[in-house]
């Protein structure tokens, strides 16, 4: 499927993701890496190799096109399981969820890149995994070479690059991705404040009426100035949807954190 | 209200659509290729001494076990050596599947969590890379029978349906043993020596028909045991091989396939939690 060419039109205010009572339970080992040599040490002791976690309770959102819905939390919150549920990548454990168009998700920059492999190539091997066709890739190829401001490194290895460079191509691969709804996951605090810039005038520009967005992110200030609407979630549930002031205001309160400059800064 | 083009919902211990997820797993075939790619570059099997270096390693092999059995052993038919190479080769093919198929679901940890694509891709790639590395062995073996002078036949033609197979189940088992390292990461610790003890209990060192009566249970219990017959009866003897033979071989990793296929579709949604 093009993510980067929708062939169907969507309205303003058409309905986007649809998410009813959503919840996630799931179980994961204790263990960061389980092994067979742990478990079977522990046989007939009754340890718990296992935990089960409520990662998301019983949410309800809608977006529609035309919106950009932030969402904010503290650490923990749900804000990415939330956002990956969205995208399919984990399956719900209560609930529905319904998108009516393409998903692109920003939610890691640099996803499926090999740093053994140049600049060029990984532009390839980025777009393929975020779904794009390698004809769409070549045909984007000099947007993104452009955008990422690299130069001639595009064509070093991918190990040569500083964390700025890699952050600033992993990002003008994404952005060029131009699907139905775009979920971006605090990906913007990349680079130089320049490019930080850089960046956030390109999520601006990927607003449109035929378009829906969803930004994850602890900068308020930027999605004060982006968002219709904010999504507020703690420990798995939603505490308050509604006007992008009057949630934040109330997050803000409720960290004790009061308007401050710091909150309001990428972090 | 239009429809949605996608609806998750919560799902059972099932299989998730079948032909949705090959269709999607068939899209994705541009990037199962450039990620294989990618996989040879970083281990430098795109240079020339890469590839040579893919020649070099069973043919060092080879040589160690042609000290072992031609010369120290006392064996003098040349065919043995040609058995031999070819064993081995086809051999490194499975065995390379495995290894990189073992860690190919935790290695691809930041795909999993951020994108959406079938996680079957994962262990494919890994086979496709160990049938790009069998690829140069394949006419290097040709090279050493013709040195050798064991016959060119068109019975040969068999191995392709043989390497066909062979594919198929070095496929089948990667997409297992993917699947389990996900519960239990050490399991790449013990395929050093699973692999090693079905080198020595596969016809590699010694021709299937050289086994003694006792030790036949082997061929009925080891899925490699038919596969190597049939090619070395095909690549080095120039023979059909028995259909009886072959048909135990596609059956082998037809029962591992389905099982394994069933033991990944089923666990793969949660991928993402267990990494």
């Amino acid at each position: 499927m093009s993510l980067l060419y929708d062939s169907k039109p969507h309205i303003t205010n058409e309905l986007a993701v649809s998410v009813r009572g959503v919840g996630l339970t799931y179980t994961t080992s204790i263990d960061k890496k389980p092994t067979l040599k742990s478990r079977v040490k522990s046989l007939g002791r009754g340890t718990k190799q296992t935990r089960v976690v409520r990662a998301l309770d019983d949410i309800n959102l809608e977006v529609q096109y035309g919106h950009v819905l932030g969402v904010i939390g503290a650490n923990g919150a749900g804000k990415s399981t939330l956002m990956r549920c969205v995208a399919g990548i984990l399956p719900p454990s209560q609930g529905r969820i319904e998108v009516y168009g393409t998903v692109s998700t920003l939610l890691a920059l640099g996803v499926g890149f090999n740093p053994a492999m140049s600049g060029r190539d990984n532009v390839f091997l980025g777009g393929l995994a975020a779904g794009m066709s390698r004809a769409e890739i070549a045909a984007n190829f000099d947007e993104i070479a452009e955008f990422s401001e690299l130069g001639d490194a595009i064509d070093a290895p991918m190990r040569t690059y500083s964390s700025g460079m890699y952050a600033r191509l992993a990002f003008s691969v994404a952005a060029v991705v131009r699907p139905d709804i775009l979920i971006i996951d605090e990906a913007l605090s990349t680079g130089d404040a320049k490019f930080k810039e850089k960046s956030l005038n390109r999520v601006k520009e990927l607003r449109s009426d035929d378009r829906a967005l969803i930004l994850v992110s602890h900068a308020m200030q930027t999605l004060r100035e982006t968002c219709n609407d904010i999504a507020w979630l703690h420990k798995g549930k939603l505490v308050q949807r509604g006007n992008p002031d009057v949630v934040i205001d109330a997050y803000q309160e409720f960290l004790h954190l009061g308007k401050s400059a710091a909150i309001d800064e990428d972090v | 209200m239009s429809t949605p083009l996608q609806v998750y919902e919560p799902f059972r211990a099932g299989l998730p659509k079948l032909g949705f997820y090959g269709k999607s797993l068939w899209s994705r075939r541009t990037f199962i290729r450039e990620y294989s790619k990618s996989e040879l570059r970083e281990q430098h099997f795109d240079s020339v001494f890469g590839q040579l270096w893919l020649v070099l390693n069973p043919l060092l092999l080879s040589a160690v076990y042609f000290i072992l059995i031609v010369i120290i052993g006392g064996a003098t038919d040349s065919t043995r050596y040609a058995h031999l190479t070819a064993s081995l080769f086809l051999f490194y093919l499975v065995s390379n599947s495995l290894s990189g198929g073992v860690k190919s679901v935790t290695a691809g940890q930041r795909l999993i969590l951020n994108t959406a694509f079938p996680r079957i891709m994962l262990p494919i790639s890994a086979v496709v890379v160990a049938v790009f590395k069998f690829l140069p062995t394949f006419f290097v073996f040709f090279v050493i029978k013709a040195v050798i002078g064991t016959p060119f036949t068109w019975q040969m033609l068999w191995a392709i349906p043989i390497l066909f197979i062979a594919i198929f189940l070095s496929l089948a088992v990667a997409i297992t043993i993917s699947c389990v390292n996900v519960y239990f990461r050490d399991i790449a610790s013990f395929l050093p020596y699973l692999t090693r003890t079905a080198l020595y209990l596969s016809p590699i060192l010694y021709e299937a028909s050289a086994l003694k009566p006792k030790l036949r249970a082997l061929e009925t219990f080891n899925p490699l045991f038919p596969i190597l017959d049939a090619w070395s009866r095909a690549m080095v003897h120039g023979e059909a091989p028995h259909m009886a033979t072959l048909f135990q071989g596609f059956a082998w990793a037809f029962g591992i396939f389905v099982f394994g296929t069933y033991f990944f579709l089923s666990r793969e949604r949660e991928f993402a939690v267990r990494l």
